[in-house]
């Protein structure tokens, strides 16, 4: 493998982390708040949650333009995060992308968790964080890390959104997915190959993983 | 405050006064009851509202209304709106199916509550205690996913009484359990009952349970209280007893056990001159029960009522009773009577016709009588089958 070839793959992992970092816990709390409360507006937040999922990501990513632009909503409110064309709106455009899957995952996780059993919990004295971390999570546990390994997975391959806001910049914020559409285009069928195979095995751990943990689940619920 | 040691020294138990009103489904539940003895039974068919009650209770319906109050302080109130969370209650819940925590080992559900216990002091060796008591000891290193039904039951009972509760809420505890099961299981409830002396309210529809453990006894039916007072009492009247008899009522005698002869198995109801011996068969190995107090459980349609002592009967069994009260619900009559031996009420079911054939009435000597192989022993199942 070639040194370009391994700091794009660093580059895409550091990236695809960064991103599961930061819409980690939101993405969680939010499945958690649709599992288990109903509020007004609910089926609103489950909607803009998944809209990230049904756009085209090339529209994601021109709407988080428009955001993060000089003349955009941020700006006028004194905010300058000055991201678009480096890694960290990658970040900003894979997390972006990827909270429908921790979303989702995350709130059939909970869904899997017996709300009796919350309950037990209180009444042996334990209060609603308590319960929370000592019945809830350690329950949800699986589901959760699947959550993440998916979130982690479609931040990996990424490729609309970053590409309208990072762009596609060679040794800084070309990540797999968009050296391989460079490479391709160029008609550097070589390089383009080495990416790929590079991309399959890394998205074969990835799938594998996920899978090994939520068939574990599985069994474990059905008792 | 150490509640089972003020209990077993002998302090007063905990009175429950509950007054709720809460909408379900098909009916409003709407009860009202303070609690006198230490065991309250809570009897009704499925759908009566139960459980609703009994989660009112523990805290884990917020839409309840009226009035919680336990041991003089107040756990539920509409004026002043008062909601006292579940964690703050300090009960032991026990429902039908164990609800163990999968995620712990046996240890680990049974201590799941024993940092409130800690808290509140006086329960060292409260743990050890229960182990002992529901023979918990091989159990411990086990996870919950491979435990029976019955050791399941043991691990929840386990894991409410070491949780310190000043009062216990047991929802059909052993109803999820086959029949044998759930009569080998009834032994560890009595033993709770006596070694800890929490208070309890227990859920039940099991007629059997409900003699062998309550004190006081609440009928419902949808979601209104029809009947209250003593068991036996409650379970013959007439509203009642059509629901106790589904499964076929069933008399529950305490009796004691000196030891068992070679000539089938003989235990003794009542104390004293007045006590009489009552033999029975059982199925398991007799020489493995253990001397001390039973119970004998003798189904009703199973004793033959008579006015004279009669001559050259096969049946082992001839009590000398008296009847108390007559009831008459179509096609059958039921006739509560009480034995010359211990005056306990044993009742009696004969065919409606029957008591004005004998020209029976209040106050009248009558023989009851009543095969060995009518009467069940009901032992602890580690006696007798392990």
């Amino acid at each position: 493998m070639s040194a370009d070839s391994l700091s794009i793959l660093w580059l895409t992992i550091r990236i695809a982390t960064a991103a599961t970092f930061f819409v980690g816990i939101p993405g969680i709390a939010i499945g958690y708040l649709l599992a288990r409360y109903d509020f007004r507006g609910k089926s609103l937040v489950s909607a803009l949650t998944g809209l990230p999922l049904v756009l085209p990501p090339t529209a994601v990513g021109l709407l988080l333009l428009r955001l993060f632009a000089f003349d955009g909503p941020l700006n006028a409110m004194g905010i300058d995060l000055d991201v678009l064309l480096t890694w960290r709106a990658a970040v900003v455009a894979s997390a972006v992308m990827s909270l429908p899957l921790v979303v989702r995952t995350a709130r059939v996780a909970f869904d899997g968790v017996d709300p009796r059993l919350e309950s037990m919990s209180r009444t042996l004295g334990h209060g609603r964080m308590r319960t929370l971390f000592g019945t809830t999570l350690p329950l949800a546990r699986r589901g959760l890390i699947a959550a993440l390994i998916l979130g982690f997975t479609r931040a990996l391959g990424e490729f609309g959104a970053t590409v309208t806001v990072a762009g596609n910049i060679p040794g800084k914020t070309q990540t797999l997915a968009s050296g391989i559409s460079a490479a391709q285009q160029a008609g550097d069928d070589a390089r383009a190959t080495m990416l790929m195979s590079v991309a399959l095995v890394l998205g074969f751990a990835a799938i594998l993983s996920a899978e090994h943990l939520s068939r574990r689940r599985g069994e474990s619920s059905a008792r | 405050m150490s509640t089972t040691r003020s209990a077993t020294e002998g302090g007063a138990i905990g009175s429950l006064d509950v007054n709720i009103q809460l909408p379900l489904d098909r009916f409003e539940l709407d009860v009202s009851f303070t609690s006198t003895g230490q065991v309250t039974g809570v009897f009704g068919a499925s759908g009566s509202g139960k459980t609703s009650l009994l989660e009112s209770v523990a805290g884990l319906r917020r839409q309840a209304r009226g009035q919680i109050c336990f041991d003089g302080e107040s756990w539920l109130s509409d004026s002043p709106r008062l909601f006292l969370g579940p964690e703050r209650r300090h009960v032991g819940y026990v429902p039908q199916d164990g609800l163990l925590f999968p995620h712990l080992d046996v240890r680990g559900n049974l201590l799941a509550g024993a940092r409130r216990a800690a808290r509140h002091g006086g329960h060292e060796g409260t743990f050890d205690t229960v182990i002992a008591l529901l023979e918990l000891e091989s159990l411990l290193g086990r996870e919950v996913h491979g435990l029976s039904g019955g050791e399941r039951q043991r691990v929840a009972l386990g894991r409410a009484l070491c949780s310190g509760p000043r009062l216990l809420l047991l929802d059909e505890p052993l109803a999820s359990l086959d029949l044998p099961m759930r009569r080998r299981l009834l032994p560890f409830l009595q033993r709770m009952r006596q070694e800890f002396q929490i208070p309890m309210l227990l859920v039940s529809h099991d007629p059997l349970e409900v003699q062998a453990l309550c004190d006081d006894l609440i009928v419902l039916r949808a979601g209104r209280m029809i009947a209250r007072g003593q068991p036996q009492a409650v379970l013959t009247d007439p509203e009642v007893f059509p629901l106790a008899a589904q499964e076929g009522f069933e008399n529950v005698l305490q009796c004691t056990m000196e030891d068992s002869s070679e000539s089938g198995l003989r235990v003794w109801l009542g104390t004293g001159d007045r006590r009489v011996a009552l033999t029975l068969l059982h199925a398991g190995d007799q020489a493995r029960i253990q001397p001390g107090p039973k119970l004998v459980g003798i189904p009703a349609h199973e004793i033959i009522i008579a006015t004279e002592a009669p001559q050259g009967l096969s049946a082992r069994n001839l009590l000398a009773a008296r009847v108390t009260a007559i009831h008459r619900s179509e096609p059958l009559a039921l006739i509560e009577t009480r034995l010359a031996a211990d005056d306990t009420p044993v009742t009696v079911e004969v065919t409606a016709d029957t008591p004005s054939q004998l020209e029976l009435q209040t106050g009248r000597q009558v023989y009851l009588v009543i095969k060995a192989a009518s009467c069940r022993l009901y032992d602890d199942g580690s006696q007798v089958h392990s």
